[in-house]
């Protein structure tokens, strides 16, 4: 415990509140830590004293007493005042973590083993206008120094959603929606994971909230909502367009994508995985990390850049998305190649006659060097 | 020779071996094997438990003493009658005509059977353990009480709240609380002249609790034979057929959709307002400044819509969810309800409306021009 007290990179610091709603929950627990403390330290001098003063040195055995009205009618009333003090500030708290008076809503869905977030159509998120609706995963957008509403559910197992430094931790039951709110002071990211047991890929199933100022909001909800933009004919990623459809949009959904006669490309994954999605692709790259946030899309050495830069400059910096420069192409590919090898998801096609043949993440395709070339390509454009 | 004990373990290793050897041959397959495989683990334990009982002469005396085994208190004959070898050659008829009439009947004297080998056992045992009686007597307590009397509570507290469940869902719906309030204002009372009569006498306390129990045990013997009362079914939707039609005043019920949880899950609350103008507020924001002409939902996942009816006329809520591939369209709908009433809606998509080939969308019917759009992204 102490030595993990000593880490360095360890962003997920309860103790260490970005927001509004942190900081209550850290300043609650601070109190009571600082009360509990006194009291433990009474009750173990007390302890010690006893055993120290009592000790077994062949005296005679004290005399024995039984009943005393005074020293326990102190010792009931002296914690039931001491709990009663110490609930003000926690109900106060749990009230305060409960307002209403929300900027921004957005519906965050569980399932095996990452998080979708959508943006509801038509209203407005800290001021600005959700025109279009923007289905992304496993990175929260929000805007800084808005009170945030997250309404929370799942689609097959209970998963916890807890981003520590926002926020405490709140679970994701099937059929049933949970709110829970968050503020980040200042731009940044802020990581966390899920906190519920849900099945083998548990602890992959990560997850960050990313906060930027309005503008930089603004900027990301424009790009989220733009038109799609095919790859240029005759290059490596016009083909692998080609590729995506054959190959990944029977789950993954590209908006607006279409087949070269004008039909439009849908993703039926109800028929194919058990929680009825997989993630939205159509930007991609315009997040830092892949696969329920387990696997870097760029390098550690631009991902230390990001996650260290100044507040006034993270937004510009996150908004470039996954550039050539900082693109880890080899996390991509090797999932390409065999993603069940990088992430145990319950996908072998030999396994599957419980959920009638349906996976529970994303089976290995089986294919070519030259596909996930292609498909790289592509999917580098979308952002 | 075999001691008494080692006689009772090497009994129970031949019948649990003769069982095991039935079940073999008249249960089949997995079940079959596994448990004669149980019943074969169960003949080692007693035979192991029983070779140990030989070997140490019960456990009483040091098992290399000559003659022990005749002269023993484990040796000599029970000093008391016992009951128990009447009961459970009771249960053993009950077995067999539990098997020719009712499972229930044989699983009911399979427990008494259990029950009266148990007791038959502790007793054996408990009379044989010294030559002092008195002794005996509390030795038999200390084994048995402790399984004894949770069990008879669990069962006496059982047969209270099955006789007054059996009651409460006999009497009706309007009398349900008279009677609650009633039995436990005696029961307080009751138990307040107890507690003030200080030289109450112990007769009298167990006579007044004996009626109140034999009353309870017959009210809901008396009212399971009379059976429940009607207790009508308020469906939340109505046939599909239904939901595009206006003019329904027919059908209309108002006790639809009680659901609790879907009343604390709901993603938005759709509103008929008296101009008929319709509405949607989306839980989360702030209300009332928010309506909504769309509301948007995840795919894949279950959504909960309230209905208020603020119209003067009854009316339903009606979601058309979506016309995919060469199905026909997805129609849904609330039962109708009265002016100022609500309903509840749930239902799940599980395409975009991007695959849709007709829109997605709530309305009410008969109320033209005015819907709200769905969007499934």
């Amino acid at each position: 415990m102490l030595l993990a007290g000593c880490a360095k990179n360890a962003p997920q610091d309860t103790f260490q509140p970005a927001g509004s709603n942190a900081r209550k929950i850290d300043g609650l627990q601070r109190e009571l830590f600082y009360i509990s403390g006194v009291v433990g330290v009474i009750v173990f001098a007390f302890v010690g004293y006893a055993v120290w003063k009592f000790k077994d040195r062949g005296q005679e055995i004290p005399e024995q007493t039984h009943g005393n009205p005074k020293l326990e009618i102190l010792l009931t009333i002296l914690p039931a005042v001491i709990l009663a003090v110490v609930a003000v500030p926690s109900i106060a708290a749990v009230f305060e973590l409960d307002k209403k008076d929300n900027d921004c809503v957005i519906n965050v869905t569980g399932q095996q083993w990452w998080w979708e977030y959508d943006y509801v159509q038509g209203s407005t998120c800290g001021g600005v206008e959700i025109t279009k609706s923007i289905v992304t995963s496993s990175e929260l957008v929000i805007p800084a120094d808005v009170d945030v509403l997250l309404r929370i559910t799942s689609r097959d197992v209970i998963h916890s959603y807890w981003i520590p430094r926002l926020n405490g931790k709140r679970d994701a039951v099937p059929g049933r929606l949970h709110t829970l709110r968050m503020q980040a002071d200042q731009p940044g990211i802020y990581t966390g994971q899920c906190t519920e047991f849900c099945g083998l890929s548990h602890a992959r199933m990560r997850q960050a909230a990313v906060a930027l100022n309005k503008a930089d909001f603004q900027t990301w909800v424009t790009n989220q909502t733009a038109d799609y933009v095919a790859p240029e004919a005759g290059t490596l990623a016009a083909t692998g367009e080609g590729t995506f459809q054959a190959q990944c949009s029977k789950c993954h959904q590209v908006n607006d994508l279409k087949t070269a006669d004008g039909t439009p490309v849908l993703a039926a994954p109800d028929l194919y995985v058990v929680s009825g999605v997989a993630p939205n692709l159509t930007k991609l790259m315009t997040r830092t990390a892949f696969a329920g946030w387990t696997f870097d899309l760029i390098s550690a050495e631009c991902r230390d850049k990001l996650w260290n830069a100044p507040p006034d400059e993270f937004g510009a910096l996150y908004l470039q998305g996954v550039t050539p420069e900082c693109f880890d192409e080899a996390n991509l590919r090797t999932w390409l190649r065999n993603a069940p090898a990088m992430k145990p998801m319950y996908a072998d096609p030999a396994k599957l006659a419980a959920t009638g043949g349906k996976t529970r993440g994303m089976p290995n395709l089986n294919l070519t060097e030259n596909q996930i070339d292609e498909l790289i390509a592509y999917l580098l454009e979308r952002k | 020779m075999f001691t008494t004990g080692s006689k009772l373990f090497f009994g129970a290793t031949g019948l649990s071996v003769a069982g095991a050897i039935v079940f073999a041959i008249t249960t089949g397959g997995p079940t079959g094997l596994m448990g004669t495989v149980g019943l074969l683990s169960l003949a080692c334990i007693f035979g192991f438990l029983g070779g140990i009982n030989y070997f140490n002469g019960d456990g009483n005396v040091p098992a290399m003493q000559q003659g022990v085994q005749y002269t023993s208190a484990a040796a000599q004959r029970p000093v008391g009658l016992s009951m128990w070898p009447m009961v459970a050659a009771f249960s053993v008829g009950g077995m067999v005509v539990g098997a020719v009439s009712k499972p229930v009947v044989f699983k009911v004297a399979v427990a008494i059977l259990i029950v009266a080998i148990m007791e038959w056992m502790v007793q054996g045992w408990s009379e044989r353990a010294s030559a002092d009686a008195g002794y005996n007597a509390s030795v038999r307590k200390r084994v048995a009480h402790p399984l004894e009397f949770p069990i008879l509570g669990a069962l006496g507290l059982g047969a209270v709240v099955y006789s007054f469940s059996r009651i409460m869902l006999t009497v009706s719906k309007e009398a349900t609380p008279w009677v609650f309030m009633v039995v436990g204002a005696i029961i307080a009372v009751g138990a307040f002249l107890f507690a003030s009569k200080r030289r109450i006498s112990r007769g009298t306390i167990l006579g007044v609790c004996t009626i109140g129990a034999v009353a309870l045990l017959g009210a809901g013997v008396a009212s399971a034979r009379q059976g429940q009362r009607t207790i009508d079914e308020h469906p939340t939707t109505v046939d599909s057929a239904l939901c595009l039609e206006g003019g329904t005043e027919a059908e209309v019920d108002d006790h639809g959709s009680q659901d609790v949880s879907a009343k604390s899950n709901v993603v938005a609350n759709i509103y008929l307002q008296s101009d008929n103008n319709l509405n949607a507020r989306i839980a989360g924001f702030r209300d009332p400044k928010d309506n909504f002409s769309t509301i948007t939902v995840p795919r894949s996942t279950d959504v909960r819509i309230r209905f208020h009816n603020e119209s003067s006329s009854p009316q339903r809520l009606t979601a058309r969810l979506g016309t995919f591939d060469q199905e026909s369209e997805v129609v849904m709908c609330t039962t109708a309800i009265n002016p100022g009433k609500e309903a509840f809606l749930t239902f799940k998509i599980p395409k975009t409306n991007a695959a849709s080939g007709t829109p997605m969308e709530l309305q009410v019917p008969g109320v033209e021009g005015q819907s709200i759009a769905i969007v499934v992204p």
